[in-house]
Formats: C-alpha cells, sequence, structure tokens
C-alpha cells in the first residue's frame, strides 16, 4: 500500500479550519446541553408531574432516536415547518444540544438520587427549605459525583460533531471527505482525521479522570 | 404547505426492510463485540504485559475516535488492506464490530475486577486452574453484574448503526433518506424516520430500565 | 523429633523449613521452621500481622515464598500452575471470608470441586456433597443460595466444599473471625469433629479456648518468626517465653 500525504498537506489550511470548527461547535454545544440538561435534570427529579411527564417522554425519546435523525431533522424539516432557515452550524448545535441535554438530564438525575437520603434529612433539621437543602447540600454533592459522567458528555460531544458532516457542517469530518473526493486519497487523509481527533478526544478524557480523582473526596458521604 | 403522509405507506415495505437491516446490524455486530471484548479484556487483564498493552491500545484507540469517521476509514483501507472486493455493509459491519468491542471490554474488564479476589482464590484452592476459576466463578458473576450495562450499549448501537447510511449500506436512515430524495416529501419522511426508530427504540429504552432494577447489585 | 507429638515415628505430612517471604520491603515470613504430622491438628496463634496466614497461603501456593522450603507429603511445593493445581486438590482451604461462590446454591458449591476439578460425574458429586452438608448439619439448606444463610451456615458449608475433594491436610485460615459470637460455636463443634476423626489440621486462629482444648501442637507468631512452639499445656499454662505471656495477657487469658 503506497502512501501520499501530500493532498494532506496541500489542504492543510482548509483541514485547520474544520478542525477549528469542530473545537468551537463541540465547546458551545457541551456548555449548552450541560445547561439544558441540568435544567431539565432538575426538573424531571424535583419538579411536579405536568413537568415530570413531558421531560420522562422527552429523555425517553431522545434515547431511542439516533443523533443523525436528529440532525437531520432539525436541518431540513424545521424550516419547513416555521418557514424560518438557517445555517447548518446552528442548526447542528440546536440538535446536538437537544439529544445531549437528555443524556445530561439522566446523569444529573442519577447524580441528585445517590446523596444519601441521611444528608437531605440532616439539612431538613437545621431549617432549611427543599430548596436551600437541594442547593446547599444535595447539589455539590451530585456535581462532584457528575463529573467523570459530564466529562464523557464532552467526549460524547466532539464525536458527535463528526455526525454534523452530513448536514454538510464545514468542520473536521466534512471537510476530510471533501479533501477525500477531490484527492482521491481517502486513506491518507481519513488516517490524518482519524489522529486529529484522537489528540483531541485522548487528552480529553484523560484530563476529566485527573480533575476527579482531585475533587473525589468532595462527594463522598 | 401541504402535506401527502401517503408516501410514508407507499414505502412501508422499503422502510421494513431498512428497519430490519438495523436490526441484522444490531444483531452480527453484537455477536462479535460480545466474545470480541470479552477477549480483549481477558487480555487486558493478562499476565503478559505485550498481550496487556496490545488490547489497552486497541481500546483506547476506538474510544477516542468518531464511529462516523471509522465507518468511512473501513470503507477505504480494509479493502485495500484484505484485498478484497468488500461490500459496504460489511466494512460498515466491521467498524462497529471494532467499535462495540472496544466498549464492551471496558465493561467486562470493570466487571471482573469487580469481583473479590478472593473468589477467585478459593477456586484454586480447590485445586481449579485460572482458566476453570475464570470460567466457572468469576465471569459468571462478572457477566451478571454488567448486564445493565451491556444492554445499555446495545441500545447505543441500535441508534449508532443509523452511521452506516453515509456508506450507503440500505439500513433505516439510508432508506428513509433515499426515499425523501426521491419524493420530496422531506417533513413526511423524515418524521416518519424518527417515528420508526422511537417506535423500536423506546421499548429497548424501557427494557434497559428494567433491567437496571432487576439486577441492582447487592453486596 | 519432638517428644510427645503424636505420629512422630513416620515422617510430617508438611514440614516448612526457614520459610521467608517479602512484600516489597515488607518481610512476613522471618524464617519459620515447623512441621505437621499425620493426624495433628497445629494452631497458629498471635498478634494480626504476625505472618501466621501469609505461611498458610504460602502452604498452597496462593502466594510464592521467596526463601526456604515447604515439603508436603515428602515432595517440596511445586511452582507451576498445572502441578500447583493438582496438589491443591490434597489441601482443603477455608477462608475467613468465607468465599462461597454467591451464584451456586450450597450443593453446588460443595460439588463444583469434584465436578470441575476431579471430572467427576454430576450426580455422584451431588452424592457426595449431599452426605457432607448433612456430616455439617446442613442437609436441609441445599437449595438455599449463600445469601440466604447466616455466617455460621456459610462457613459450615466452606468446610463441607473443601471435604469434598477428600484432602490429605485441611488449612483453616481464621475461620471464625468474621463470624458472630452466636454463630462461632457451631462452627467450631464442626471443627472438632473432623479433628476427632483425625484429619490433619492447619488452624489460623484467635479462638484460644479451641486451641487449647483440640491441638496437639501450638506455634506462637510474632512479627513473622516462632516466638514459641509446643504441645497447648505449655503454650497456655506454663509459657516459655514473656512475649508469649503478654500476647496471652492481652487476650484476657487467664488459664
Amino acid at each position: 500500500m503506497e502512501l501520499d500525504f501530500t493532498p494532506v498537506l496541500e489542504s492543510w489550511r482548509y483541514l485547520l479550519g474544520g478542525l477549528g470548527l469542530t473545537l468551537l461547535l463541540s465547546a458551545v454545544a457541551a456548555l449548552c446541553s450541560l445547561a439544558a440538561g441540568l435544567l431539565v435534570g432538575l426538573g424531571r427529579t424535583y419538579g411536579p408531574a405536568w413537568l415530570r411527564v413531558p421531560l420522562t417522554f422527552y429523555i425517553d425519546s431522545m434515547r431511542a432516536i439516533p443523533v443523525l435523525v436528529v440532525l437531520v431533522w432539525v436541518y431540513f424539516a424545521v424550516p419547513l415547518l416555521t418557514g424560518a432557515s438557517f445555517s447548518p452550524f446552528w442548526a447542528a448545535l440546536a440538535a446536538l444540544t437537544v439529544h445531549l441535554a437528555a443524556y445530561v438530564a439522566e446523569v444529573v438525575r442519577a447524580g441528585l438520587g445517590s446523596v444519601r437520603a441521611g444528608q437531605v434529612r440532616a439539612g431538613l433539621a437545621l431549617g432549611m427549605s427543599r430548596a436551600q437543602v437541594v442547593r446547599v447540600v444535595v447539589l455539590p454533592q451530585a456535581v462532584v459525583r457528575m463529573l467523570p459522567a459530564f466529562g464523557s458528555v464532552l467526549s460524547v460531544t466532539i464525536k458527535d460533531t463528526a455526525i454534523a458532516a452530513v448536514i454538510a457542517v464545514p468542520e473536521l469530518m466534512r471537510r476530510s471527505e471533501t479533501v477525500a473526493g477531490q484527492s482521491y486519497h481517502p486513506i491518507e487523509v481519513f488516517t490524518t482525521a482519524m489522529a486529529a481527533y484522537f489528540l483531541i478526544l485522548f487528552p480529553t478524557t484523560r484530563l476529566v479522570d485527573a480533575l476527579y480523582g482531585r475533587v473525589a473526596h468532595l462527594g463522598r458521604s | 404547505m401541504t402535506l401527502d403522509w401517503s408516501i410514508v405507506w407507499d414505502s412501508r415495505w422499503a422502510l421494513l426492510d431498512g428497519a430490519a437491516l438495523t436490526v441484522l446490524l444490531t444483531v452480527l455486530t453484537m455477536l462479535v463485540a460480545l466474545p470480541g471484548g470479552l477477549a480483549l479484556a481477558l487480555m487486558r487483564l493478562s499476565r503478559f504485559r505485550i498481550l496487556a498493552v496490545a488490547s489497552a491500545c486497541f481500546v483506547e484507540l476506538f474510544r477516542n475516535l468518531p464511529l462516523i469517521l471509522v465507518v468511512y476509514w473501513a470503507f477505504y483501507v480494509l479493502p485495500v488492506l484484505t484485498g478484497l472486493e468488500l461490500p459496504a455493509f460489511a466494512t460498515g459491519l466491521a467498524a462497529l464490530c471494532l467499535n462495540v468491542s472496544a466498549y464492551n471490554s471496558e465493561t467486562l474488564r470493570a466487571g471482573i475486577n469487580s469481583i473479590r479476589r478472593g473468589q477467585m482464590e478459593a477456586g484454586m484452592a480447590l485445586g481449579m486452574s485460572r482458566g476453570q476459576a475464570l470460567r466457572e466463578i468469576v465471569l459468571p458473576q462478572a457477566g451478571r453484574r454488567v448486564l445493565p450495562v451491556l444492554a445499555s450499549t446495545w441500545v447505543s448501537l441500535f441508534k449508532d448503526t443509523s452511521l452506516v447510511s453515509v456508506i450507503a449500506v440500505g439500513e433505516l436512515a439510508h432508506t428513509a433518506l433515499q426515499i425523501r430524495s426521491q419524493s420530496f416529501r422531506v417533513l413526511e419522511m423524515l418524521t416518519a424516520l424518527a417515528a420508526i426508530y422511537w417506535l423500536m427504540g423506546y421499548p429497548q429504552a424501557k427494557l434497559v430500565d428494567w433491567i437496571d432494577r432487576r439486577f441492582v447489585v447487592t453486596e | 523429633m519432638m517428644p510427645g507429638r503424636t505420629g512422630s515415628d513416620a515422617p510430617p505430612i508438611l514440614a516448612y523449613e526457614d520459610v521467608r517471604k517479602r512484600y516489597g520491603g515488607f518481610t512476613a515470613l522471618k524464617g519459620v521452621s515447623l512441621h505437621v504430622n499425620k493426624g495433628e491438628v497445629v494452631c497458629l496463634i498471635g498478634p494480626s500481622g504476625s505472618g501466621k496466614s501469609t505461611l498458610l497461603r504460602c502452604t498452597n501456593g496462593l502466594e510464592m515464598i521467596d526463601g526456604g522450603k515447604i515439603v508436603f507429603e515428602g515432595a517440596p511445593l511445586p511452582t507451576t500452575p498445572a502441578a500447583l493445581g493438582r496438589v491443591r486438590r490434597r489441601m482443603g482451604m477455608v477462608f475467613q471470608s468465607f468465599e462461597l461462590f454467591p451464584h451456586k446454591t450450597a450443593l453446588q458449591n460443595v460439588a463444583i470441586g469434584p465436578v470441575t476439578v476431579l471430572g467427576m460425574d454430576g450426580a455422584e458429586a451431588a452424592a457426595r456433597a449431599m452426605a457432607l452438608l448433612d456430616k455439617v448439619g446442613l442437609q436441609d439448606k441445599a437449595s438455599s443460595y449463600p445469601s440466604n444463610l447466616s455466617g455460621g451456615q456459610q462457613q459450615r458449608v466452606a468446610i463441607a466444599r473443601a471435604l469434598a475433594m477428600e484432602p490429605d491436610v485441611m488449612l483453616f485460615d481464621e475461620p471464625t473471625s468474621a463470624l458472630d459470637p452466636e454463630t462461632v460455636g457451631e462452627v467450631l463443634s464442626v471443627m472438632k469433629q473432623l479433628a476427632d476423626e483425625g484429619m490433619t489440621m492447619l488452624v489460623v486462629t484467635h479462638e484460644m479456648g479451641f486451641a487449647r482444648r483440640v491441638a496437639d501442637w501450638v506455634v506462637v507468631f510474632e512479627t513473622g518468626a516462632v516466638l514459641e512452639q509446643g504441645p497447648p499445656e505449655q503454650i497456655f499454662d506454663a509459657p516459655t517465653a514473656a512475649r508469649t505471656r503478654e500476647f496471652l495477657g492481652h487476650l484476657g487469658w487467664s488459664g
């Protein structure tokens, strides 16, 4: 197998631009998913029934429907329904957030549930209101326990941005496809893309593991 | 905007075929990725450093790559590597197997490590070899323990099969998107696509919840 | 040969010659020498961390020694897994944490050794297992899972499981330390019964009453070495080493 990496080298600026967009989309999508997922998770755990039921339905539905399908539906179908059109980037951001927030919400629910009931009782016994107990006693401990899962949310987000290629978001995956198609050297191009993604993802998961190791004791009760 | 849902009904056989292929891909992948994951886990836990390192590298590689990229990569690389004319289905399946084996390996490894060392020692004290003790005592317990996680991996895999649509494998997503392009019934087909996935995936997700409750570890 | 030891005209079934064992910088066994004759009950006593359990685990190769020799039935302990496996069939081990297999019933636990290791026919193994459960008084618990048995019951099943292999020597690693006081007695009486039947037993224990009444020979350990060894009358009533007296005193032993 003869390998010729010159097409990769010739398009390095183009590919680097794609990498930049991958990182941007990942960061923004992760933040939005974490924020939205936290709210949904709190609503699912502590909310009234009229809130819990639709939220549970939403979360369970995202467990059934692939990201690809959500991406395609948001980009192609929503404009038809609402008349508004958006760029691939914003469609991808919306779709990724909708899909990932459900996952984050489940992480939040599990984290909140893992704090021992005795902790809640202790807070109430001190005279705190339910809301204060959640804010001051439960949430801080739960957040620490959720950190490893949050770290994997970041990892999943970065991997899911690659799927945004199917709706032509000009991130790394899409641009790699383009270069591969034009240069007739798909193996070299995709191998380079693999190296790039690995170099982003591997440290991300390691970093989260390391951070968790430092703060784990704060969440033990 | 006028909606014409009859396109969904008219394409029902094609969609059914696509759904069947989705299920087939899921089943075949798991059939390979469960023993594959077990082999990788045992290699990682073995006394021979070279096996342990090789397994660790494989697992770390496939856990840190987007599956869609692996699908593309497999599509182009595998025919060259093997010298065979491989259909897209085969390369797509290969990509799924590589990916899920890596995840299963981590799951099973954690499960095996969670079984107290004393169990292994008790088996060996009776005269069992390490292999016998693993087979009779550790793996049955580890398997039971990680069943909820494996079930969850199954559901993720079911969704991930949609990614082989990018190399034109005729599973559900590809089929629906094709019909959409040909009929221009965008909203109807995309909604139908989401709905069919929901119909197949929602019960699976609920089953996973049931498995979670049923197999709660009490120790 | 020590005077007064039973069976002292035949070679010992188990002999430890200057056995040493290190874990990194820590020396767990500093040259231990003792032997066990056929049919004897030898009790190893001493403070925690003094090396008694380590010696037991080296006896059936769960740990490897760094120096000295362990001789079992005339042959040095092998080091290869296959040969060790064959030796382990002739030694029964009972663990402090019972280590019953939770996914199998009591009967299956007792039968698993003969079936898996000896290749015995399932029905024959089940019959042997039932007889042994009967022997330890648990025949009505044969189809119970370990999670439904008390600690004392689990340990008795564990003893039956070890006996199912028809070993030449039984190794007990603090068999009653993890038990509620109420259930200690039922396990000790099974062990006494075994001793009366002539089983060779090497027992690491904190149960001084048991050692005093049942042992033929007592070895006192301290920080990885043998402090003193002799018949129970000597160790408990007239110890020669002052540290033995101290140790027994700490345990509240008043003779």
